[in-house]
């Protein structure tokens, strides 16, 4: 079953990107779209099955060299039972979305494009399910490139813009950078544990505290600069501050691809890592305090600039790195299940709002500046629907202090109130409590200027916005019930009591440590879980541990790691009242001011703009991030690049290899020709020659006794 | 005693009685008509004492005091001769039909040459190796001259004669001082009296042999007359110069520099490599100048033999070995392509003229593509069999301490890719032209065509299995 | 007294009188052929004074092997010669240069 999961995408991908002309278009459409659903069926099987116990399939053999033994192989565990629903439902909507929103497209004139759409849709969704189900660090890395190519692909899929073709290569180039860090890792990871396999790693992970490495001018503690280097991989792909510049740009892609690849699963691949090598960050504290940090920070100025955006896409992209670094202040801190949680809530509410905002533009005859929208409620019923609820989920809305609320009310609080309780009320739990507040904000500006107030911009557009067809309302309607309900239903499981966490994810807990040296193993039966999920069964022998001193959990046992001293989730449950009622107020607030700024008195933000006017530049052009990267890393390399091209390469190589080229060999072969006189007597001078050369030789250079 | 000499001698003897039994009929009958049977006959008989020598042969035998030695090196080099020899006299035939060339005295001819062959690989004495070396020559001679009417064959065969002649004499002046200063000109005893240093009058003796035989394998710089006899001589002839001769003459240069100097490797190393290195630079950078398709056959064949002495630097078996493996497909590939040399015509008429194949993959696909596989594997390309050749003597030169000249090879033949590609695209990019080549070919032509490009691509399997023999057949020469 | 050496001597400049002869000489292809047999017979003597002095047969049985092939080789040289005169007219040594290059 797992096998079918992982390469049912693939064949689909072969299949239509290379046999779209015998079975047609459409039929590479269906097939795509047929073997993802089937995909995503059994995906949604394994995962309310899944009984947490880790398991590995051994596929095949990859490379066998010395130590290093990378096979493929596919490690089923919690923490991959939630990527592979993840991926493969958001996946299966947007194939059945796109139907509807490719279905035109004048970027391609008599072209036929479609095929190839879902041949790369299929192709990343396999890569993704690659990296998700890897059990060693190559596969990982394997999917982790196949991702950034899928997304390169993507991104640039209108191949004829040229803004496409920057967006791609920006995205590519920027993402290298964070690649560069996770290859370190690998390395360093391979060097010191001499394998790659996620169990010796893990296995290994407590004596890497102990270990000193050299790198570069000084040494670092192993653990922590292997735990910095994997985070710098994950900041890369998942947009967080520095790197963050491509995923704005990636918005130059089809709009279903946003919602795919740049909101619900190859962003979240940082945040996956993360929590995947969560035994070795466990062992890394500094890292994990950076990790807050960059967490914090990324959440706080994505929101800030998701404030004054006007491309109804970049807000919302603008919002997803936001999200994205929620999810890494809660893996920072160690509940790696929270982040997991927030994951999977945002996966389904920000792929809705994707999707949402691509019907909107799909109406507005690809028209994306929000000024140019207003009052499209009626236009548009079913997608203002879909949008509103995805907007009440991001935003947050619920009862406070219940566990009733839309999905991104519960995963949002359950991330500021581990924040509260990990940071003991400092930066980080401001950032986020802050950057709710803007959420809010800009999403309800979003909604104001798309469905409220009145029709603005070309009057011809607006006569002609349309509701999109049933096939690309259909995937609303289903990530609708995702947004509404996944927080409830499985808040037990991420955010709930430690014992339920525990075994959802397959953690054996080794009861006390004066037990050391004995077989535990943990009666499931009693975590019944009410969702009916997570159907936990009596495991036999390979899931018991022999306890040593210390650690409640043997590092690489279960889907996440959680160290013997890290107690974030369980203080989490405790935090004062305020602060649970905090991110709900913050949204309040967001709420009000939005509503006051663009319903009340639209003018409000005009004049706002005006006085504010350095604060509101410096937003808009997103921190001058572009413009900094420009001027330090771009024009420096750009002046290098083409010096070595003009001078390096265009006057030394190819003047050398020109000059031997076309002047010395042709030089060389005349002079042979006009020494082949057709003469006897020359060659019979040349032979003379040669063996007057030879003798001379081997008498000069002694070699007779 | 001498009937146990004769057993060891038979094939050889046979294949020559042979010959004067043929050549008795063919001057009682006076006519050419038996010409044909006779191509045939001599291929079979050919191909039957391959078979004979391939299977039948266990050791090594010596015969007539040692002057003659039947061991697996010698057993390889004439299984290799006899069957190319014997691929291309069959595929002379058509050609020389319509020339009014088939005389019946070509097989015989061709017969001889590849008896003095046959001694010349065997041999274990200098007078049997300047026996067998003459007796090849002399045939070769005529031959080259076959077509009497035509200033460029005699004139080929006068040129081939005159310096043949004088590196005869060389060698022969080398083999006189070596049997002075050596007492004998038995191999065994040379490498005897030649254990632990040798004198300057051997050392001459030595480098005047290895000019000789230099030139019998058209090294540079004893390599000039390589091109006009190649491209005066019929083109059967010339495919055969370019196979059977070139297997013996250089299988004879190993037998010398290892029956008789294997003791004093260090004396004879330098000077095959510098022979290697400047014929593969000259093979490769004169040719890139031709605009005949036999010229730029003659020098590309001084490039490879250029990378098949480098095998022989080397000086080790593997060295040998991998001159074994690199002789054996470089004939192979020269076969496929002389028959598609043989089978360029227009209006009837052979051509020789590279521009004359301008577009032709758009007449013929199958042939372009036939011959784009032997292009591609003689200049060496990756993954096709002449690049295993290539990669046999560059490691066998590089084990052996020659990184330099390994390096030399791989640069030299970079710039041989250069004309075999050329062709390649002349054929498929080339200018329009209104006046292509005829499209027919004889059938053995089409088959030697097609079979070897097929080998030069199912060979990559396992090189059809010449590596363990080739590695036998070094171990019983090198020990 | 007359030692191995001034045998040796001799051969010598008679081989090197051949080849000078080989690519000195650009009237008459007569003269190469002329050459050729002065190489062959200083390789004899070398042959056959070499085996006197070292008391050794193989040396003369040597000789007479270059002796007879040198025959056959004259003759071979010489019917080729005549092919040669037949189709360009002329055994001018510089006329032997239709292919070049």
């Amino acid at each position: 079953m797992e096998t079918i999961i992982l390469f049912a995408p693939l064949i689909g991908a072969i299949i239509g990107g290379f046999g779209w002309k015998i079975i047609g278009e459409t039929g590479a459409q269906w097939l795509t779209t047929g073997l993802l659903f089937l995909s995503c069926f059994l995906s949604w099987i394994f995962f309310l099955t899944h009984d947490g116990v880790t398991e590995t399939i051994h596929l095949m053999t990859w490379i066998q060299s010395g130590t290093l033994d990378a096979s493929w192989a596919i490690r089923m565990d919690r923490l991959t039972a939630i990527m592979l629903i993840v991926i493969t439902t958001v996946s299966a909507l947007v194939h059945l979305y796109s139907f509807g929103y490719m279905a035109h497209d004048e970027n391609f004139g008599e072209a036929k494009y479609k095929a190839r759409f879902f041949a790369y849709l299929s192709l990343f969704t396999f890569t993704m399910l690659m990296l998700v189900t890897a059990d060693n660090l190559v596969q990982l890395f394997f999917g982790w490139e196949g991702v950034g190519l899928a997304s390169y692909l993507l991104i640039g899929f209108y191949y004829r813009k040229p803004s496409a073709n920057a967006a791609a290569i920006k995205a590519f180039v920027v993402n290298r950078v964070g690649d560069v860090g996770l290859a370190l890792a690998m390395m360093a990871l391979f060097f010191l544990t001499d394998s790659i396999k996620f169990d010796d790693i893990f296995a290994a992970a407590p004596a890497l505290a102990e270990t000193e490495l050299s790198f570069l001018w000084t040494n670092w503690n192993a653990a922590n600069l292997i735990a910095f280097l994997l985070f710098v991989g994950a900041m890369g792909k998942s947009a967080q501050l520095f790197l963050h510049t491509w995923l704005p740009d990636a918005m130059e892609g089809p709009t279903p691809v946003s919602a795919l690849i740049h909101a619900a699963t190859m962003v979240t691949a940082g945040v996956f890592l993360i929590c995947r090598m969560s035994p070795l960050m466990e062992f890394a504290p500094e890292t994990q305090t950076f990790i807050v940090f960059m967490g914090a920070s990324t959440a706080f100025v994505a929101a800030t600039i998701g404030l004054v955006q006007n491309d109804i896409k970049r807000v919302i992209a603008y919002s997803t790195m936001s999200q994205l670094g929620y999810m890494f202040v809660a893996a920072g801190l160690g509940v790696y299940s929270v982040a997991m949680f927030h994951l999977l809530t945002h996966a389904f509410f920000k792929a809705m709002l994707f999707l949402g905002a691509g019907s909107v533009i799909h109406g507005m005859h690809h028209e994306q500046d929000m000024r140019n929208y207003g009052g499209l409620r009626k236009k548009l019923p079913m997608t203002f629907y879909a949008m509103l609820i995805g907007t009440l989920a991001i935003t947050g809305v619920g009862i406070p202090l219940t566990h009733i609320g839309f999905a991104g009310f519960l995963s949002k609080d359950a991330v500021i109130e581990s924040a509260f309780a990990g940071t003991n009320g400092g930066y980080a739990f401001w950032m986020l409590v802050i950057a709710a507040l803007f959420t809010s904000f800009y999403s309800w500006r979003l909604m104001f200027l798309t469905f409220w107030g009145k029709a603005r911009g070309d009057k011809h557009t607006h006569d002609h916005a349309h509701e999109s067809p049933k096939v690309m309302l259909v995937p609303l309607g289903v990530l609708a019930i995702g947004a509404v309900f996944s927080g409830m239903v499985w808040y037990g499981s991420f955010f709930g009591d430690h014992d339920k966490v525990n075994s959802f994810f397959g953690i054996t807990h080794v009861a006390a440590a004066d037990d050391h040296g004995a077989m535990e193993v943990e009666d499931h039966g009693d975590a019944a879980t009410q969702e009916g999920t997570a159907i936990a069964e009596e495991h036999d022998g390979d899931e018991a541990v022999v306890a040593d001193h210390g650690p409640a959990q043997v590092p690489g046992q279960g889907a996440i790691y959680i160290g013997a001293d890290n107690h974030v989730m369980d203080d989490a449950h405790h935090v004062p009242t305020w602060v649970k009622v905090s991110p709900f107020l913050a949204m309040l607030i967001g709420f009000f001011t939005a509503y006051m700024f663009y319903i009340v008195n639209p003018s409000l933000p005009k004049r706002l703009a005006e006085v504010q006017r350095p604060l509101y530049l410096f937003l808009l052009n997103k921190w001058y991030f572009d413009e900094i990267y420009d001027f330090i890393f771009v024009r420096p390399t750009m002046a290098v690049g083409h010096f070595l091209w003009k001078r390096g390469d265009g006057n030394v190589i190819d003047g050398g290899i020109n000059g031997v080229a076309l002047g010395i060999l042709p030089f060389l072969t005349r002079l042979s020709g006009r020494m082949q006189t057709g003469y006897v007597f020359t060659y019979v001078f040349a032979m003379v020659i040669g063996i007057t050369v030879i003798l001379t030789y081997v008498t000069l250079s002694g070699g007779y006794n | 005693m001498i009937s146990s000499d004769i057993q060891t001698v038979l094939p050889e003897i046979s294949l020559a009685v042979f010959a004067m039994l043929a050549l008795l009929a063919g001057v009682y009958n006076g006519k050419d008509k038996t010409a044909p049977m006779m191509v045939w006959l001599t291929s079979g008989m050919f191909v039957l004492l391959a078979a004979w020598i391939g299977y039948g042969g266990e050791g090594t035998t010596t015969a007539f005091g040692g002057m003659f030695v039947n061991d697996g090196f010698a057993r390889f080099a004439k299984v290799t001769i006899l069957l190319s020899a014997a691929a291309v006299l069959l595929m002379s035939q058509d050609y020389m039909t319509k020339l009014g060339l088939l005389r019946f005295e070509y097989p015989l001819l061709v017969a001889l040459s590849v008896v003095g062959m046959m001694f010349m690989v065997s041999a274990g004495d200098l007078m049997a190796l300047y026996m067998g070396l003459e007796l090849q020559s002399l045939a070769l001679y005529v031959v080259a001259s076959l077509r009497r009417d035509s200033v460029k064959s005699t004139e080929a065969g006068l040129k081939y004669f005159v310096l043949g002649a004088l590196s005869s004499g060389l060698l022969l002046y080398g083999a006189s001082l070596t049997y002075g200063f050596a007492g004998t000109t038995l191999f065994s005893g040379i490498i005897a009296a030649a254990d632990g240093g040798v004198s300057l009058g051997m050392l001459f003796g030595v480098v005047f042999m290895l000019a000789g035989l230099a030139f019998k394998v058209s090294a540079a710089p004893f390599h000039m007359w390589t091109p006009d006899v190649y491209e005066g001589s019929p083109t059967p002839v010339t495919a055969f110069f370019a196979t059977a001769p070139k297997v013996a003459a250089m299988a004879m240069f190993a037998r010398v520099v290892h029956d008789a100097f294997g003791g004093i490797v260090g004396e004879w190393q330098q000077i095959i490599a510098f022979l290697s290195v400047l014929s593969m630079f000259l093979g490769a950078i004169a040719a890139i100048g031709q605009t005949n398709i036999k010229r730029l056959m003659a020098y590309s064949s001084i490039a490879h033999m250029g990378f098949a002495l480098m095998g022989l630097a080397a000086g080790t078996a593997f060295g040998v070995q991998a001159m074994l493996i690199y002789m054996a497909i470089y004939v192979t590939m020269n076969i496929g392509t002389f028959a598609f040399i043989l089978s360029m015509e227009r209006d009837g008429r052979p051509v020789t003229n590279i521009a004359s194949l301008n577009q032709y993959a758009k007449t013929e696909p199958l042939k372009a593509l036939a011959v784009l596989l032997l292009m591609f594997s003689l200049a060496g390309v990756p993954p096709l069999v002449g690049f295993f050749g290539k990669f046999y003597v560059l490691r066998a030169a590089y084990d052996a301490g020659l990184a330099w000249l390994a390096v030399a090879g791989v640069v030299a033949s970079v710039i041989g890719a250069f004309y075999y590609l050329r062709i390649v695209f002349y054929m498929y990019f080339g200018a329009e032209q209104d006046d292509p080549l005829d499209r027919g070919m004889p059938p053995v032509l089409w088959g030697f065509l097609v079979v070897t490009a097929a080998m030069m691509l199912v060979g990559i399997v396992n090189l059809f299995g010449i590596e363990p023999l080739a590695q036998a057949a070094a171990a019983t020469l090198v020990n | 007294m007359i030692g191995l050496e001034h045998y040796l001597t001799v051969a010598a400049a008679l081989f090197v009188i051949g080849i000078f002869g080989l690519f000195l000489n650009r009237k008459n292809v007569i003269i190469l052929l002329m050459s050729i047999e002065l190489m062959l017979l200083a390789v004899n003597i070398n042959l056959v004074a070499f085996s006197s002095f070292l008391g050794d047969l193989v040396g003369q049985v040597f000789t007479l092997f270059v002796l007879t092939v040198a025959a056959a080789e004259a003759a071979i040289g010489l019917a080729i010669l005549v092919c040669f005169f037949r189709t360009r007219g002329t055994i001018d040594v510089e006329d032997v240069n239709v292919m070049k290059g």
